[in-house]
C-alpha cells in the first residue's frame, strides 16, 4: 500500500476543504455588529479561532473520510489490514504542533485580556452604577449625581407582567471609555450586550466591574445572562449609545426627550441587532 | 396469586415501597419533634429529613443492605448467585443481584429509561422554544423542565457509564466478577432513590429553577421553590453511587486481571475505565460537600454562600462564588467521566472494524490519564465572568487550552487506525464514526471558550449549549449506542436488526449535526442560555425551528433503537460466537456468557489488537494441570 501517495493526495485536499469550511463558518456564524472598541479586538481572535477550527476540522474530516473510502474492505476480501502499531514521530508531531498553537493562543489571550481589563483610569472615562435585581435593571451616574431617566420601553418586547417592564434605559455617550460598577441586591445576574462582546456577572455582596468603549450610536439590548429565576428571559433593558451632545442634554441636564434635539430622538438612531444581519 | 407473589419478590417494588415508607417516617419524625418542642411546622425541614429517610428506606427494603446488616450481628452469609429459586429467571434483573453482568444490564436499562424521561422533557421545552413568545409553558415550569432535563440526563449518563464499566471490565480482564459484588449492587441501588428524588423535585413544591448547576443565592434565597432541595439531595446521594462504583472498579482492575494481562496489554477500554474511576473517586466529594452546605444553608440558616449572613458572633459573611468553585471542581472533571468511557469504546471498536491494530496504543491509554489529570486543573474556566479573583483567570485559561492536546492525540490515533485497514460499516462502526464526527464538533468548539477574551462573548450563550451537547453526544451517547449494538449479541445471544440499526444511525447523526450547529449559531448571534423566550429581532426564529425539528428526529430515532433491541431478542436470528471477528476474550466463547464469565480461565499471550498477524491470538485457555 502506498501511504505516501495517499497522504499527499489527502493533504492536498485539506487545503481547499479548509477554505470552504472557513467560508461556511464565516457566513453562518457571522458575529453581531461591532458596537465597541473591544468587539473589534475580540473579533480578530474569534476569526483566528474560526480559521483554526476550519483547518482542524478539515484535517480530521478529510483524512478520516479519505481513509474510509480508500481503505474500505473490497468485496470478497476477508483478510486483515496492515500490521501497523503506531509511529512515534507522528505522535510527537501531533503533540508538539498543537502545543505550540495552544501556547500562541495562550499568550495572545493573556495580552488581550490584560488590555480589556486594564483598570487604570483613562482620561474622560465615565463611571456608571448598575444595579441588578429580579427582574430589572437600574442605572445611575455617581460622578454626575443623576439617575438614568425613565423612559417608555420602546425596544424591549411587550410582556404582560407589570413588574417586569424595565422602563429605565442605560444611556451612554459614544466613544468614551465606560466603567460599569455593578451590584446585585438578590441573586446572580450578568450584564451582556452582544454587540459589545464583553460580559460580567453581578454578584450579591460584591462589586464587579466591566469596561468597554461604545463606538457606534444606536439602540442596543442588554439581557441578563445568568439564570435568575422566573422572568430571567425578560430581564432586559435598552442601551442607548448617543452623541456627546445628546448625552449632555438627556443625562447631564435631564431634559425630557421631547425637548432634546431631533438627532437625539431614539427613533432616529439605528437599532441593533436588527441591522446586524 | 402467583403473579402477585412474583411482583412482591421484586427488589425494585420493595425499593419503591421502602422509599415511600422512609419518607413517611421522616415526615412523621420531624412533625413529632417540632410539635413536642412547640415549634411551628417547617416544610423545608420535613422535606429534607423525609428525603434522607426515603433513601435509607429504599436501600433497606430493596435488600441491598441485608448481607451487611447480618454481618454486623455476626451472621455469615454466602454470596448468593445464579437464577433465583422458584421464580422466573428474568426476575433477577428487577431485584438485588450481585452478578456484574446483571448489574451492568440493570444500569443500562435504567440509563435508557432515564434517558427517555430526560428526552421527553427536552422535546417539551424545545416545542416551547420553536417560536418566540409564550407557547404553552409558564416561565416557572419552563425553568423546572430545563433544569430537570439537565440533571436527569447527567444521571442517565452516569448510569450508562456504570453499565459499560460494570458489564465490560470484568469480562475483558478475565475476572469472574467485580472485587466487591455487594458494594457493586449498592452503587446501583442507591442511584435509584437518588434519581427518584430528582424527579420528585419537579412535581413536589413548585419544581426548581436553578439549572443543573444550582448556584446560590438562587438555590438558597428565601422563597426559592422546595423542589430545589429535592434536586440537591438527589444529586448528593447519587454521589455515593459514583464513589463506591469507582473504588470497586479500581480494585477489580488492580487485583483481578487474568494471567499475563500486564497494564500495556489491557483492552483500551479498561484504561478509559481506570481514568474515569480515578476522577469519580476523587472529585465527587467536593460537590457532595457543596450540596450539603446548600442544604444546611436552606434549613439551618448557616451562611456559607450568603453575603448578608451574620450571626452576631463575628463569623464572616458567606460568598456565593465559593459554591461555584466547589461545584466545578467536581463538575468539570465529571464531564470527562461522561466521555472517557465512550472514547474508550471508540478506540476499542475501531481496530475491530478496520482489521488493524489500534494506532499508538500507549499514547491513547496515556491520553486518557492525561485528560483526567489536566481535567482537575481547569474548573474555573466555567467562571471566567463570575467575578472570581482576577489572578485565577490566566492560569485557568492556560490549563484549559492544554486539554486540547491529549484530545487531539485521540483523534489522530483514530485516523491512524483506519488508514491501511480494511474497513467495514456495520451499525456499531457507523455509530463509532458518528461519534468521532460529533465529538470533533464538540472538541473544536471548546478552545474558543477557553480563551477568555472570546469567552466573554460566548459564556452563558447558546454556543456553550451547542458545545457541550456535541461533546456529550460524541463522547457518550453515540459510543454508548455503538456499544449496545456491538455487545448486543453477546448479551442476548441474538443479532439485532441491521437495517433498523442503519436507519437509526442515518436519522440521528445528521439530526444531531443540525441541532448542535444551530445551537451554536443562535448563541454567537446573541441568544442567552436558559431563557424561556427569545427576542425575534435576533433573527434566530428559523434556526430555532430547525433545532426543534432535529430534536424530534433524534427522539424518534432512539425509539427505533429501542424497538429494535426489544424485537430482536425475540427472533430466531441467533448470533454467531464471534460475529465481528474480534480478538477480545469475551468473543472467543459462546453467548451469552455463563454466570462467572469463563468456564476455564484464560491467559494473555499476545497483544490485544494484533490484527493482521497471521496465527496470533490475544488470549488462550490456561492449560489445565493434567493437559
Ligand atoms: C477541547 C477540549 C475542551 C475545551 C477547551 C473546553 C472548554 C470549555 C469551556 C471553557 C467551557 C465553559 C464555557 C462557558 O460556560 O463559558 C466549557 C463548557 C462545557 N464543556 Fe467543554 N471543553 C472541552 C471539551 C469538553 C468535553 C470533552 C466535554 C465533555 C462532556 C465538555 C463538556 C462541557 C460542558 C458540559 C460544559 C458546560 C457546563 C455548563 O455550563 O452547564 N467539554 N467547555
Ligand atoms: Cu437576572
Ligand atoms: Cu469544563
Amino acid at each position: 500500500m502506498n501511504y505516501k501517495r495517499h497522504l499527499v493526495i489527502a493533504s492536498a485536499l485539506v487545503v481547499p476543504v479548509t477554505v470552504i469550511a472557513y467560508f461556511l463558518i464565516a457566513i453562518s456564524y457571522k458575529l453581531p455588529f461591532q458596537g465597541s472598541a473591544e468587539a473589534v479586538k475580540i473579533d480578530v481572535m474569534m476569526q483566528a479561532h474560526f480559521v483554526l477550527i476550519a483547518f482542524l476540522f478539515s484535517l480530521v474530516a478529510v483524512l478520516m473520510l479519505y481513509g474510509l473510502v480508500v481503505f474500505r474492505r473490497r468485496e470478497g476480501d476477508d483478510g486483515d489490514g496492515d500490521h501497523i502499531h503506531g509511529n512515534t514521530t507522528l505522535e510527537i508531531l501531533w503533540t508538539v504542533v498543537p502545543l505550540i498553537l495552544v501556547i500562541g493562543f495562550g499568550i495572545w489571550g493573556v495580552n488581550l485580556l490584560n488590555e480589556l481589563t486594564d483598570a487604570e483610569a483613562k482620561p474622560n472615562q465615565l463611571l456608571v452604577h448598575v444595579q441588578g435585581q429580579r427582574w430589572s435593571w437600574n442605572f445611575s451616574y455617581p460622578e454626575l449625581g443623576v439617575n438614568a431617566p425613565a423612559n417608555e420601553r420602546a425596544m424591549v418586547r411587550e410582556v404582560d407582567d407589570p413588574n417586569d417592564s424595565n422602563n429605565i434605559d442605560l444611556i451612554l455617550p459614544v466613544n468614551r471609555p465606560i466603567v460599569l460598577e455593578m451590584v446585585s441586591i438578590d441573586v446572580l445576574h450578568s450584564f451582556w450586550v452582544p454587540e459589545f462582546r464583553v460580559k460580567q456577572d453581578l454578584v450579591p455582596g460584591q462589586t464587579t466591574y466591566l469596561r468597554f468603549t461604545p463606538t457606534a450610536v444606536g439602540n442596543y439590548k442588554l439581557g441578563c445572562a445568568e439564570i435568575c429565576g422566573g422572568r430571567h428571559a425578560y430581564m432586559m433593558a435598552t442601551v442607548r449609545v448617543v452623541s456627546e451632545a445628546c448625552f449632555d442634554q438627556l443625562v447631564v441636564q435631564q431634559l425630557p426627550l421631547a425637548e432634546a434635539d431631533a438627532s437625539c430622538q431614539y427613533e432616529a438612531m439605528p437599532n441593533y441587532p436588527d441591522s446586524a444581519k | 396469586m402467583r403473579q402477585l407473589r412474583i411482583l412482591f419478590s421484586l427488589g425494585i417494588v420493595w425499593a419503591l415501597i421502602g422509599q415511600a415508607a422512609g419518607a413517611a417516617a421522616g415526615l412523621f419524625l420531624v412533625r413529632a419533634i417540632r410539635a413536642a418542642a412547640n415549634l411551628p411546622p417547617s416544610a423545608e425541614a420535613e422535606l429534607v429529613i423525609a428525603a434522607m429517610f426515603s433513601v435509607f428506606g429504599s436501600l433497606l427494603f430493596s435488600g441491598v443492605l441485608t448481607d451487611w446488616l447480618k454481618w454486623c450481628v455476626g451472621i455469615e452469609t454466602p454470596l448468593r448467585h445464579g437464577d433465583p429459586d422458584g421464580l422466573p429467571a428474568w426476575t433477577r434483573y428487577f431485584s438485588v443481584d450481585y452478578n456484574h453482568k446483571v448489574i451492568g444490564i440493570q444500569y443500562g436499562v435504567t440509563s435508557i429509561i432515564v434517558l427517555l424521561v430526560g428526552g421527553i422533557l427536552a422535546i417539551i421545552f424545545r416545542l416551547e422554544l420553536s417560536w418566540p413568545g409564550e407557547q404553552f409553558l409558564t416561565p416557572e415550569s419552563y425553568n423546572t423542565i430545563f433544569s430537570a432535563h439537565g440533571i436527569i440526563m447527567i444521571a442517565s449518563i452516569l448510569l450508562g457509564v456504570g453499565a459499560m464499566v460494570n458489564y465490560l471490565v470484568p469480562m475483558m480482564i478475565g475476572a469472574s466478577d467485580m472485587a466487591f459484588p455487594r458494594l457493586n449492587a449498592f452503587s446501583y441501588w442507591i442511584a435509584i432513590p437518588s434519581a427518584i428524588l430528582i424527579m420528585a423535585g419537579m412535581v413536589i413544591g413548585d419544581g426548581w429553577e436553578t439549572g443543573w448547576v444550582g448556584y446560590p443565592p438562587l438555590s438558597t434565597i428565601d422563597g426559592s421553590p422546595l423542589g430545589t432541595q429535592l434536586f440537591i439531595l438527589g444529586f448528593y446521594f447519587n454521589g455515593f453511587s459514583s464513589i463506591a462504583g469507582a473504588i470497586n472498579l479500581l480494585v477489580t482492575v488492580m487485583i483481578m486481571r487474568a494471567k499475563g494481562m500486564s497494564l500495556w496489554r489491557m483492552p483500551i477500554f479498561v484504561w478509559a475505565a481506570i481514568a474515569t474511576s480515578l476522577i469519580q473517586f476523587t472529585a465527587t466529594q467536593t460537590v457532595g460537600a457543596a450540596q450539603l452546605m446548600v442544604t444546611t444553608q436552606r434549613v439551618l440558616k448557616l451562611g456559607f454562600f450568603d453575603p448578608t449572613f451574620s450571626n452576631g458572633l463575628g463569623w464572616p459573611a458567606g460568598d456565593p462564588i465559593l459554591y461555584q468553585h466547589l461545584f466545578w471542581f467536581y463538575s468539570h472533571p465529571v464531564v470527562y467521566v461522561f466521555v472517557l468511557p465512550g472514547l474508550g469504546i471508540i478506540s476499542e471498536l475501531l481496530p475491530v472494524y478496520s482489521r488493524k491494530p489500534l494506532f499508538g496504543y500507549k499514547w491513547v491509554a496515556l491520553s486518557s490519564l492525561g485528560i483526567a489529570l489536566v481535567g482537575f486543573l481547569v474548573w474555573a474556566h466555567h467562571m471566567f465572568t463570575s467575578g472570581m479573583a482576577d489572578v485565577l483567570r490566566i492560569p485557568f485559561m492556560l490549563a484549559t487550552l492544554l486539554v486540547a492536546i491529549p484530545t487531539g492525540v485521540k483523534f489522530f490515533s483514530w485516523v491512524g487506525t483506519i488508514w491501511g485497514g480494511k474497513v467495514t460499516f456495520e451499525t456499531p462502526m457507523l455509530f463509532v464514526l458518528g461519534a468521532i464526527s460529533v465529538f470533533l464538533i464538540g472538541g473544536l468548539t471548546g478552545p474558543i471558550l477557553g480563551t477568555i477574551p472570546t469567552d466573554l462573548h460566548l459564556h452563558d450563550s447558546y454556543w456553550v449549549v451547542g458545545h457541550f451537547h456535541a461533546t456529550m453526544f460524541g463522547g457518550f451517547v453515540f459510543p454508548f449506542f455503538a456499544a449496545i449494538y456491538y455487545w448486543y449479541p453477546k448479551i442476548t445471544g441474538h443479532m439485532y436488526n441491521e437495517r433498523l440499526g442503519k436507519i437509526h444511525f442515518w436519522l440521528m447523526t445528521p439530526g444531531f449535526w443540525l441541532m448542535s450547529l444551530g445551537q451554536m449559531q443562535v448563541g454567537i448571534w446573541g441568544m442567552r442560555r436558559r431563557i424561556y423566550d427569545y427576542d425575534p429581532a435576533l433573527g434566530i426564529e428559523f434556526t430555532h425551528a430547525l433545532i426543534t425539528l432535529s430534536a424530534l428526529i433524534i427522539g424518534w430515532s432512539v425509539l427505533i433503537m429501542i424497538y429494535n433491541l426489544i424485537t430482536s431478542s425475540r427472533t430466531e436470528r441467533v448470533a454467531a460466537i464471534n460475529p465481528w471477528g474480534s480478538r477480545s476474550p469475551e468473543w472467543q466463547v459462546p453467548s451469552p456468557l455463563p454466570e462467572f464469565n469463563y468456564y476455564r480461565p484464560f491467559e494473555v499471550v499476545g497483544e490485544p489488537y494484533d490484527y493482521g498477524v497471521p496465527g496470533s491470538v490475544y488470549v488462550r485457555d490456561v492449560p489445565a494441570a493434567g493437559d
